[in-house]
This record gives structure tokens, sequence and C-alpha cells, in this order.
């Protein structure tokens, strides 16, 4: 006992070393990993959030007219692993340093983070296509904000229209002889 | 006049932490022979596996084990990296040998500290679990989380250290080291530890050798076998840093050997604070893993963890198979506990930092 007598008499007048929570605030680093939050201004329900969840946490239901997805993020199922906003695109997906998570039995079910996600429409000819929301076309498609909201057959289209001269040439074996020479 | 009897302890016993069952014959107060039985806890993960993809395993594997809970996905991650062929950034190499090595000290504190409360010495236990405390705070400032870090993605790292982090870091480091030196002096010199852990479930090296232990059980017994010096990964390499070994090979050696090995953690953590390069953390895009099999193997806090994965070009895993070191040290345990007393069991037990979780997984 007597190598550890002088620390013990120490660490006896230091007083306790744990936090005295709830009755006063803990300490929370700026990057805990808590409860995720999901802005669904950003999300252009790529799904890659879902693909990576070995939790299974996390659910996308197209609405009945199929105009809508249900963004459903279950806490009592996340396992805080950050895979998902680690690999969210857009980081619509974030780790919030939010500990708080008791909660009572029958509010078990309401423990998610529900976000309604509205498809887009194409610029074009009205299909529906991923959503495109402002935030992401000025990240990414700014250069061709009219092609950016176009469905892909549209933008096909488009692309053809674009690399395809006004006037066909024609070209044979003997044409590209005499180019050469 | 002595009777020899059988004492069966476990499943669930008041001196096990985790569910064992051992069939122990004993003579009088002396152990006489030992056998083990596992598989209380048997979780399938090996099966999950199959059924989650690729990235989904990285989560999956971070949780085999909570105390080497950065090791599973670190060498996971390097058995797949290895099949699809690719290299990780440099710095990613660094950043990964730092989570590991964070990891190492608060779990070889754990240890040590339960060891002290198996003793009875609990005012030693709480004063080794509050210098772990330190480490806690460190993963959670710099990961996020005080066990499972998500430092690891297929290609590299998930997190970056800052200005702020690395200092942050050198001061919780430099907090640690007087008290680890002081609590290594306490373990070395205090009475009532020597007299409990010396002598004790002694694993001589040629019995070590035949049970092909691993990690600090055989290197308490003079064995230098060390993954990271064997086969070295990482950037491991490149660092400046001491295999411990002792030659007792009893619990109080193996307990010293782990002190030791966590003042040579924070060693190696200083070396790479210094001179962890600039550049990309992780490879850009996902990785594609094509057909075939790999393994890797690295040095855990409790031995080496060999994993195995075979893959038919899909989304995940066709099989994924990992070794764990307390597999290969339980079975020393009937050479150690052969001649102790029945108070020693669960010293001797913790002596090789069992992990049954993983184990069973
Ligand atoms: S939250 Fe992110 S990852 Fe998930 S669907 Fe939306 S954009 Fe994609
Ligand atoms: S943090 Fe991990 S477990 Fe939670 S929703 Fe995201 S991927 Fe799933």
């Amino acid at each position: 006992m007597l190598p550890f007598l002088k620390i013990m008499v120490k660490n006896l007048l230091a007083g306790p070393s744990t936090d005295p929570f709830p009755f006063a605030p803990a300490h929370t680093p700026k990057r805990f990993r808590g409860r995720a939050c999901h802005d669904k201004e950003k999300c252009i329900l790529c799904g890659i959030c879902r693909h990576v969840c070995a939790a299974g946490a996390i659910q996308l239901r197209v609405t009945e007219d199929g105009m809508a997805v249900h963004w459903v993020l279950w806490h009592n199922s996340c396992v805080f692993c950050g895979l998902c906003a680690h690999h969210c695109p857009t980081k619509a997906l974030t780790m919030s340093d939010d500990w708080h998570m008791t909660h009572r039995g029958e509010e078990r079910f309401d423990q998610r983070e529900v976000s309604f996600v509205p498809y887009g429409q194409c610029s074009q000819c009205g299909a529906r296509i991923h959503p495109r929301p402002e935030s992401v076309v000025q990240q990414l498609g700014s250069r061709y904000p009219e092609r950016f909201m176009m469905c892909p057959v549209c933008k096909r289209q488009e692309l053809a229209r674009r690399v395809t001269p006004a006037k066909p040439s024609i070209t044979t074996g003997e044409s590209d002889e005499r180019d050469s020479a | 006049m002595s009777e020899t009897y059988t004492l069966p302890v476990g499943p669930l016993h008041v001196a096990l932490e985790e569910p064992m069952y051992f069939d122990v014959r004993v003579e009088g107060e002396t152990v006489r022979s030992v056998e083990l039985s596992a598989g209380h806890v048997h979780r399938g993960m090996e099966a999950l596996a199959m059924n989650r993809n690729w990235l989904q395993n990285i989560t999956l594997t971070e949780r085999v084990c909570s105390l080497c809970s950065n090791s599973h996905p670190t060498t996971y991650c390097m058995a797949v990296e290895n099949l699809a062929g690719v290299v990780v950034p440099e710095r990613a190499e660094y950043l990964r040998v730092i989570a590991d090595e964070v990891k190492r000290i608060a779990s070889h504190l754990f240890n040590v500290g339960i060891m002290a409360h198996l003793v009875g010495f609990d005012s030693l236990f709480m004063h080794a679990m509050e210098i772990r405390e330190i480490m806690q705070d460190l993963k959670e400032g710099v990961y996020g989380n005080r066990m499972n870090l998500g430092a690891l993605a297929i290609g590299g790292c998930r997190y970056d250290l800052d200005e702020e982090t690395t200092a942050f870091m050198r001061a919780k480091l430099r907090e640690l080291d007087p008290l680890l030196t002081e609590l290594t002096r306490v373990y070395a010199t205090d009475p009532l530890i020597l007299k409990r852990t010396r002598g004790i479930g002694v694993l001589p090296m040629e019995e070590a050798r035949r049970y092909e232990v691993v990690g600090p059980v055989a290197r308490a017994s003079g064995i230098a076998y060390d993954v990271r010096r064997k086969a070295p990964y990482a950037v491991y390499p490149h660092l400046d840093f001491e295999v411990q070994t002792d030659t007792a090979g009893d619990v109080h050696s193996r307990a010293m050997l782990r002190l030791r090995e966590a003042a040579q953690s924070a060693v190696i953590l200083e070396q790479c604070l210094e001179n962890i390069p600039e550049g990309p953390i992780c490879l850009p895009g996902a990785v594609f893993i094509p057909e075939g099999e790999a393994v890797a193997r690295s040095e855990a806090p409790r031995g080496e963890v060999f994993y195995y994965v075979r893959s038919d070009g899909s989304d995940s895993p066709q099989r994924l198979k990992w070794r764990v070191p307390t597999y290969m040290n339980w079975e020393a345990l009937q050479v150690m506990m052969a001649g102790c007393q029945v108070a020693d069991i669960p010293l001797i037990v913790n002596s090789i930092d069992p992990c049954i979780s993983c184990t069973e997984r």
C-alpha cells in the first residue's frame, strides 16, 4: 500500500474528477459524434447514406404519388458511426454534438429524423428527376445551370446537339487522305 | 488427506467479466487441471459480414470488440486494400497508426486497472482508470467517441488532425506521461500487488512456443514477437520504438509489460505527431474491389489480428474471416492455471487480457 499512499492522499485532496452532470453541463467536444441531422435543402436523394449504413437506420420511402421521398433515420437503430455523414456527397447529413438521447419508452417511435424531400422536375420535359437543391446547383451546376436541371434523356439530346456541327461534314477515306496530305 | 473434485466456474460467474466456462479440478485449494469450453456469446458476425457490403463492414468490424475496436477495421481495410491493390496516402497511414496507438494505451491501462481490482486494491484500480480517462478524453475530443473511433475508411482515414487537435493531443500526452511513470512505479513496488501476482500463472517460454501464444502473453514469456516489427505495416518501419519483452512470464510481468508498452505507444504517438506529412487523408472516390482473396494482419493490444477476405467481385464479401489473439492465448491457460490457487483464477484469466466477445464474435 505504501507507494500508493501519497497518490491516494493527493487524489482525496483533489476531490471528485467526474462531471457533476445533470446539475451542471457536461463538457462536449466539438467533434463529438452525436445524433445525426439531416438538411433536406441539400439532399439529392442519392441513397448513399442508406447504402453505407450497417445498422439499417436509414430508410428512403417514395410517397404514394411518386413525387417525393420520406427520408427517415431512426436514432434508436443508429450506432453513431458517422459513415453516412462521411459519404454524403452534399453534406446534407451531419453528425451533431447532441448526445441527449434519453426518452420515455412510449416515445421510442418518435426518435427519428424525418425529412420530406420532393423530387425535382426536368426543365425541358417535366419528367421526374432527382432533386437539385439550390445549394447543390451553386456548388456543382454553376457552369451549365440549365443543363443541370434536365433529366438524363434531355441532357443527352442537349449534349448531342452541342457536339454535332451545324453542317454535317461527310468523311470518307479519300477526303481523309487529302486532309493529311 | 486431500480429495480431488471438479469446480465449475462460469459461464456466468462473479469472478468472470465475460461468459466462459471452466471445469476446474481442484485438490484442496490447488488447481490440478482446467478444461475450457467456449461458445456462450456467439454472435454470428462472420455471417452478418457476408450480408453487408464492403463499406458497411467497416462499421460492423469496428463493433467486434470495444477495446481493440480500431484494430479490427484497420486490419479489415488493409485486407480489402491488399485485394484491390491500392496504396493509401502516407498521411492516412500515419493517422491509422495514431488511432491504433491511442487505443493501445487505453486498452493496456484498462487491463492493469482490472488486475488491481481483482487483487482487491480498488483505490489503485480507480486511479488507473482515471489515468485511462485522459486517453478517453483524447478519443472523444479528436475522434468524437470514447470507444468506437470511426477513424477508418477503405482507402484511408475519415478524420484529420488540424493544429487544434494536434495541440490537444500533445497536451494530453504530456499530462499522461508523469502519471504513467508514477503508476508503473506503484505496480513495480507495491507489496500487495507483488505478493498476489508474482510467480503466479507462469507460462515458460517452451510452453508459450508450444501453444503459439501472441501479444503481451508471448512477449512476457520471452518471445519478442510483435507484428509491428515482424511484418511491418503502415508506417511502423519508419518509427523508432522498442519491442518490450520479459522472461518471468507470470501475471506481474504481463502487467508490467503492458505498462511499458503503453509508454512506448506514447513515444510512437509523439513521433507520429512530429513527422506526419501533409497530403490527402483518403483516396478519392470509391475503391473498386475485384474478384480474389487477400489477407492482412496487425498488432492489436492483445496480439496479432488476422483477416482474410474473399470477393467474387460483387458489392459484399463472399467470405470474411478473422482470427483474434485470445483464441491463441486461452488454451495456454491450462498451463498457467495448473498448480495455482483457486483464488488466483480470475487474476490469471485477466492476465491474458481475454476478449471473449471478439473470439466468439
Ligand atoms: S442525405 Fe446525403 S447521402 Fe443521403 S440521400 Fe441525401 S444527399 Fe444522398
Ligand atoms: S451514423 Fe452510422 S449507423 Fe447512424 S445512420 Fe449514419 S451510417 Fe447509419
